[in-house]
């Protein structure tokens, strides 16, 4: 007899929602995070899309820890001295609250309390080692020599899957497959945050931008999202550029771009609360490792599942939904033939029908080109020159857009050829 | 038979996060988060270095609100048998005299306690009163500014760091010792151990468990009177920073100064 039915390893959203699921079926859970209070050493730029956490607690909407609500949405490019964007600011988004500012230190402490409240064990402050097999099937986890034994694994540790990779379930991760984020949170004042996003009350602001001004290949992208009285704002960077170019590093380029000429009056006379850096995985379907074998399954960030295609960045719903996912399947394989291999294939099936695969089959290879010249330099050149075209009066005959356009091309600093077939490429995969 | 060990445990404000308000000059606790006394930690590894010697059962023990219990907790994570709180509103306000009155009769209540452990001193207030209490009143032998503690066949052996040297004393028990802060590397907590200990919970005492009426503790039974706290002063430190190639003159200087020794290999 195991000692517990399920063991979850990692107390993000997967994990959380995983042993919030489990617990509530009334299953023996232990959920293991090593940071202590949990959430303390989770990054996130802070938007939770979508209503995954409904399905373990109805009323979340209403009770978690979240700063605002998304009312805005912005896109910008950014050059030295401009930022061209588009924003979508709409009442859509009173009805249907499609994304949530958080801050992960306060919302993971909360949901790993809540799986405590619905029954799991919770163990903080502890770092598993790696997964106990024998005979090929998963025992449970082993920690400091000791074996603690459980019928399922669930590894939800996140983007850095040590466990996975240490116990041999995947592969060491590639500089191509991952981006470094770096975020600050900024301290303002509730009364400033809304009037300089133009908001009100629980509304919220949330921008994406590319960083078409750095120097050298850097490539990067940068985000700010509005919390009640403070703003997240970061910085997420190719590893392959951090490395290729040695005298670039992760906090220079949040300060570059947090005082580029647009950004800085946004965040001007802020206090500086935390500062952290993670990995994002980017590595899209290529990477996403063997999800689940005998006694064990894979969700959330550890799986690779996260989404970003250079307007958005999405991980926590889908580390919700797989979390989720993984604990019905072994609510349903105990409930039938045990845990097995072929009982826990229905993790992947699952998956394969909800959004959380079709999204990263759908959008596959789209990293190859939101990291790009393209997006990160020729558009930001070709569209300000464009702008300046139509907008700055230079006491010349006005031109055709169509001629802004050719000429703008001429300006991006990329051959046209290559931008008609990226841009194709681009429109393609998103 | 085995050996029984009680370790003393305060929770304390992490001392970084505390500072002397500079105009009423309190002690300001409102950014500080709790942590266990510093030294306790290391009392804490000085019993668990024995017990992993021989056969022992650690108790760990700490009179305070129930907010202490997390931190109990942490201690059987690292090892510790068991966890006693002692918790009655009658101790609020006391001071280190009825404290050590208190944790003395829990003592002798457990009846078979071969030594106590104590941090030699807390962070927050840094008397060193405790440890040295509690022996005089089970009437066993004191071993204070301990860093390095062995037991053999009804002795403690103890190394006592002292300010011109180190002394070893050899003392029958029942033996409180003091542990110095930083005398050891304070393991960390198990997973295992952790399940155990979520699983065994946290005894709690009051004071009618241990038989102390609550008129000989709190504030009013407390002898000490704070009558000022002042702020000390900072001394401004020298920095300066030095050039790659300027490191074998810093060298040089801080042999002259006398700050280091160079040793040839
Ligand atoms: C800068 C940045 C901005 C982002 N912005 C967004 C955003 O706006 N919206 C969005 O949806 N997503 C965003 N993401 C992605 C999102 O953070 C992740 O997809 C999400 O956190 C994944 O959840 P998870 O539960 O799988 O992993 P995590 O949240 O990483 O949780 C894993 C947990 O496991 C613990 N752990 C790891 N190893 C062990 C071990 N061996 N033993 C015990 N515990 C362990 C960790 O401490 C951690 O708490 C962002 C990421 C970054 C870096």
């Amino acid at each position: 007899m195991s000692e517990f039915d399920a063991i979850v390893v990692g107390g993000g959203p997967a994990g959380s929602s995983a042993a919030m699921r489990l617990a509530s079926a009334g299953h023996n859970v232990l959920l293991v995070e090593k940071a202590d209070p949990p959430g303390s050493k989770n990054v996130s730029g802070g938007v939770l899309w979508g209503n995954d956490l409904e399905a373990v607690i109805p009323d979340w909407q209403k009770t978690a820890p979240v700063e605002r609500y998304v009312k805005a949405k912005g896109v910008g490019f950014l050059t030295k001295e401009s930022n061209i964007g588009l924003e979508f600011r709409s009442g859509l988004f009173d009805k249907n609250r499609a994304g949530h500012m958080v801050l992960r230190a306060k919302l993971d402490q909360w949901l790993v309390k809540k799986a405590k409240d619905m029954g799991a064990m919770v163990a903080t402050g502890v770092t598993v080692d790696r997964v106990a097999f024998d005979k090929g099937k998963a025992i449970g986890v082993e920690q400091d020599g000791d074996i603690i034994t459980s019928d399922c694994v669930i590894l939800a540790e996140g983007a850095n899957p040590r466990v996975a990779i240490d116990s041999g379930l995947r592969e060491p991760l590639n500089d191509k497959d991952v981006a470094i984020g770096v975020k600050e949170v900024i301290k303002l004042s509730e009364k400033t945050v809304n009037e300089r996003f133009n908001l009100r009350d629980k509304e919220g602001f949330a921008g994406e931008y590319v960083l078409g001004f750095l120097p050298d290949q850097v490539e990067a992208g940068g985000f700010l999202y509005t919390n009640k009285d403070t703003i997240s704002a970061g910085v997420v960077i190719s590893m392959k550029h951090l490395r290729e170019n040695d005298r670039t590093y992760s906090f220079d380029i949040i300060e570059q771009f947090l005082e580029h000429p647009a950004i800085a009056p946004l965040v001007d006379g802020g206090s500086v609360e935390e500062y952290s850096a993670h990995m994002v995985q980017e590595g899209g379907i290529e990477r996403v490792p063997k999800l689940y074998g005998n006694g064990y399954m894979i969700a959330g960030d550890a799986a690779g599942f996260s989404f970003s295609n250079g307007l958005v960045l999405q991980g926590m719903n889908y580390a919700i939904a797989s979390g989720i996912a993984a604990a019905d399947t072994f609510i349903e394989a105990k409930k039938g033939s045990g845990v097995s291999e072929e009982s826990l294939a229905g993790y992947r099936k699952r998956l394969l029908d909800s959004y959380v695969l079709k999204d990263l089959y759908n959008f596959r290879g789209i990293d190859e080109v939101t990291w790009g010249r393209l997006p990160h330099r020729a558009m930001p050149n070709a569209l300000e020159h464009i702008m300046k075209g139509l907008f700055i009066e230079q006491g010349v005959p006005k031109k055709h857009l169509y001629q802004l356009m050719t000429e703008a091309l001429g300006e991006s600093g990329i051959r046209t050829s290559e931008a008609v077939l990226e841009g194709y490429r681009m429109l393609r995969r998103m | 038979m085995a050996l029984h060990l009680v370790v003393l445990i305060k929770v304390v404000p992490d001392g970084k996060e505390v500072f002397v308000d500079p105009v009423t000059f309190t002690l300001n606790r409102s950014m500080a988060t709790n942590i266990i006394n510093p030294a306790d930690e290391n009392a804490l590894e000085a019993a668990l270095q024995i017990k992993d010697k021989m056969d022992a059962k650690i108790t760990v023990m700490t009179m305070a609100p129930p907010f202490a219990e997390p931190f109990l907790m942490e201690c059987m994570s690292r090892g510790a048998d068991e966890a006693v709180l002692i918790s009655d509103r009658a101790v609020a306000g006391s001071d280190t005299y009825p404290t050590s009155l208190t944790v003395a009769a829990a003592i002798r209540k457990m009846g078979d306690v071969d030594i106590v452990f104590a941090g030699e001193k807390t962070s927050d207030s840094s008397t060193g009163h405790v440890g040295p209490g509690v022996a005089e009143f089970i009437g066993a032998e004191l071993a204070s500014y301990s860093r390095k503690v062995t037991y053999e066949d009804g002795y403690v052996i103890a190394e006592r760091e002292l300010e011109n040297g180190v002394e070893e004393v050899r003392i029958p028990t029942p033996a409180v010792v003091t542990i110095l802060t930083d005398s050891n590397d304070p393991r960390r907590a198990t997973l295992r151990k952790k399940i155990d200990a979520m699983k065994k919970g946290i005894i709690t005492w009051s004071l009618a468990d241990i038989n102390i009426p609550a008129d000989w503790v709190g504030l009013r039974s407390s002898p000490t009177v704070v009558k000022k706290m002042l702020p000390f002063p900072r001394k401004d430190r020298k920095a300066e920073k030095i050039e790659k190639d300027k490191i074998p003159e810093l060298i040089d200087n801080l042999v002259k100064a006398g700050v280091i020794k160079l040793e040839a290999e």
